[in-house]
């Protein structure tokens, strides 16, 4: 009785971590994560550096002006980028930067609905700066991913 | 300061124009900014009122932005059927990331109100703007466009707060018959433009946030150009001075937006010099389904005693100085970057008692 009850545990645990194994590329594509350009000497970016950035405020590294490119190629990306990264509504967003044409005719984050023309965008540009699940940029050696922003 | 002749400004144009283009031409980037608001509206007053220039039936408000590394230009060009104007143009330099150094005609940064809002309507939530925060040629009796030098900064304080600042000066407008008329950069520029001084502190508790708190300041010497404004004023020249405070509180859904200023007002040593108090306190609630509610209350002191203030009272039936203001309003964003808004208010002015009642479509394109 004894024995057998160590063979259902050890069964038990194999069938776990088999699962786990076999959950872990899904796990993976739900994270969204902060890319720049393989070619960018950027080497990290905090939280509030990355808000400031998307908010339109100017964010600098080595003298150079960084370029927020906005991420619109699906819904869930935009909800988490705005619930997770610039912590607004999305007609609270629009309006700020609105505003900020307005105050200092200051260029509006360009945003891409596709995917393949956001990373093409982002790998063109070492001033780029710009956000994607980890499934899309994985394979893509043009890219270059800091960390992680959000993870389900 | 002596008097401004029409070659600066446009000197400074074409200067300006020059030294941007060749900037521009030694980088391989550059981003443009180009946005257009507009509104249309329509206007009911009880007695003997009427839509005033603060009310056209319709408007378009331009603006266009080139940003290249630290170079910025930026104009805004404000047209109705009455009206077109070129009300801000300037060009700037960012020394270090979010202080920037402009040159040109700008709003003066001691109006809590119109350096967030300026000539778009689509952002202002209300249809009208605070008496105290008109434009020149609306009857407004601070001078808002300044020509000259505009230094703004903001800079971290503390763990996430910041302070930010603007200094301005320049050429302050010159008081003709009835209206303040500030620099033309594209028309002709009547009268003595005399020293503007302005400048605003503020405090945000976060560095990206949309709140800030501050004190404001301005200094203005105006001289008067009209023959008809001396027997008025029963002086030459009126050297404004204005110390103000202000808040703009947000936190969604609420937004809760005042200032007060305090405006001496010193005339020739012969007259007596005067004051007046004026300010104003809005709330905004959104709602559900993108509506917002919002009331407002402007009130002043010893407006009506000042002959300042006199001066921009023309009586031709629109209200031009309000005393006392209430005014209440709904605003419905029905779809993106689209609007209606209803605004009901009661006004006393110098000379008569009103209500009001406006409605306006506004819009950003795209």
């Amino acid at each position: 009785m004894e024995r057998g009850n160590s063979v259902s545990k050890f069964t038990a645990t194999a069938v776990l971590l088999t699962l786990l194994t076999a959950a872990r590329p899904a796990l993976a594509g739900e994270q969204l994560v902060l890319i720049v350009s393989a070619s960018s000497k950027i080497e990290q970016l905090d939280s509030l550096e990355v808000r400031k950035l998307f908010l339109g405020l100017t964010v600098t590294h080595n003298g150079n002006r960084l370029r927020p490119v906005l991420n619109e190629a699906d819904d869930h990306v935009k909800e988490i980028f705005l619930q997770n990264i610039v912590s607004m509504s999305d007609i609270t967003y629009d309006r700020r930067l609105l505003r900020l044409s307005l105050i200092q005719g200051q260029t509006q984050p360009t945003a891409y609905k596709s995917i393949t023309l956001l990373i093409n965008s982002v790998a063109a540009d070492p001033s780029a700066v710009s956000y994607a699940w980890a499934k899309d940029v994985a394979h893509e050696t043009r890219i270059r991913i800091l960390r992680v922003l959000w993870y389900d | 300061m002596p008097t401004l002749s029409l070659r600066i400004p446009w000197l400074c144009l074409v200067t300006s124009l020059i030294w941007v283009n060749s900037a521009f031409a030694q980088h391989e980037h550059s981003s443009s900014e180009f946005e257009v608001f507009v509104a249309a509206e329509a206007f009911h007053g009880t007695g003997q009122t009427h839509a005033g220039d603060a009310d056209p039936w319709i408007d378009a408000d331009l603006v266009f932005g080139l940003t290249q590394h630290q170079f910025r230009v930026f104009g805004e060009y404000y047209i109705t059927p009455d009206e077109r104007d070129l009300e801000r143009f300037q060009m700037g330099f960012e020394f270090v990331p979010d202080t920037v150094l402009w040159l040109g005609r700008f709003h003066q940064p001691a109006s809590a109100w119109n350096t967030e809002h300026h000539h778009g309507q689509y952002l202002q939530t209300d249809i009208t703007r605070p008496y105290i925060e008109r434009w020149e040629d609306e009857q407004g009796i601070i001078p808002q466009h300044i020509t000259g030098l505009l230094l703004e900064s903001r800079q971290s304080i503390g763990n996430d707060g910041a302070i930010q600042f603007y200094g301005g000066i320049g050429a302050a407008p010159a008081l003709t018959n009835g209206a303040l008329d500030a620099i033309d950069l594209i028309g002709s520029n009547p009268g003595r433009h005399r020293l503007s001084v302005t400048a605003r502190l503020a405090y945000l508790p976060e560095y990206v946030g949309a709140t800030s708190m501050g004190l404001l300041f301005g200094h203005d010497a105006l001289t008067a150009s009209n023959a008809r404004i001396l027997p008025s004023l029963r002086s030459n020249q009126a050297d404004l001075s204005i110390y103000g405070a202000y808040i703009d509180w947000n936190e969604e859904p609420w937004r809760i937006v005042g200032a007060t200023y305090y405006v001496d007002v010193k005339l020739d040593q012969t007259t007596r010099n005067e004051s007046f108090i004026s300010g104003y306190l809005q709330v905004e609630r959104q709602l559900l389904k993108q509506f917002t509610i919002f009331g407002r209350i402007e009130d002043s002191a010893r407006m009506q005693e000042s002959r300042y203030v006199a001066l921009f009272n023309d009586r031709d039936g629109d209200i031009e100085i309000a005393l006392h203001r209430k005014a209440l309003g709904l605003r419905w964003d029905y779809t993106r970057r689209q609007a209606l808004t209803i605004e009901l208010s009661h006004v006393v002015s110098l000379d008569q008692r009103s209500n009001e009642v406006r409605a306006q479509w506004s819009a950003a394109i795209p």
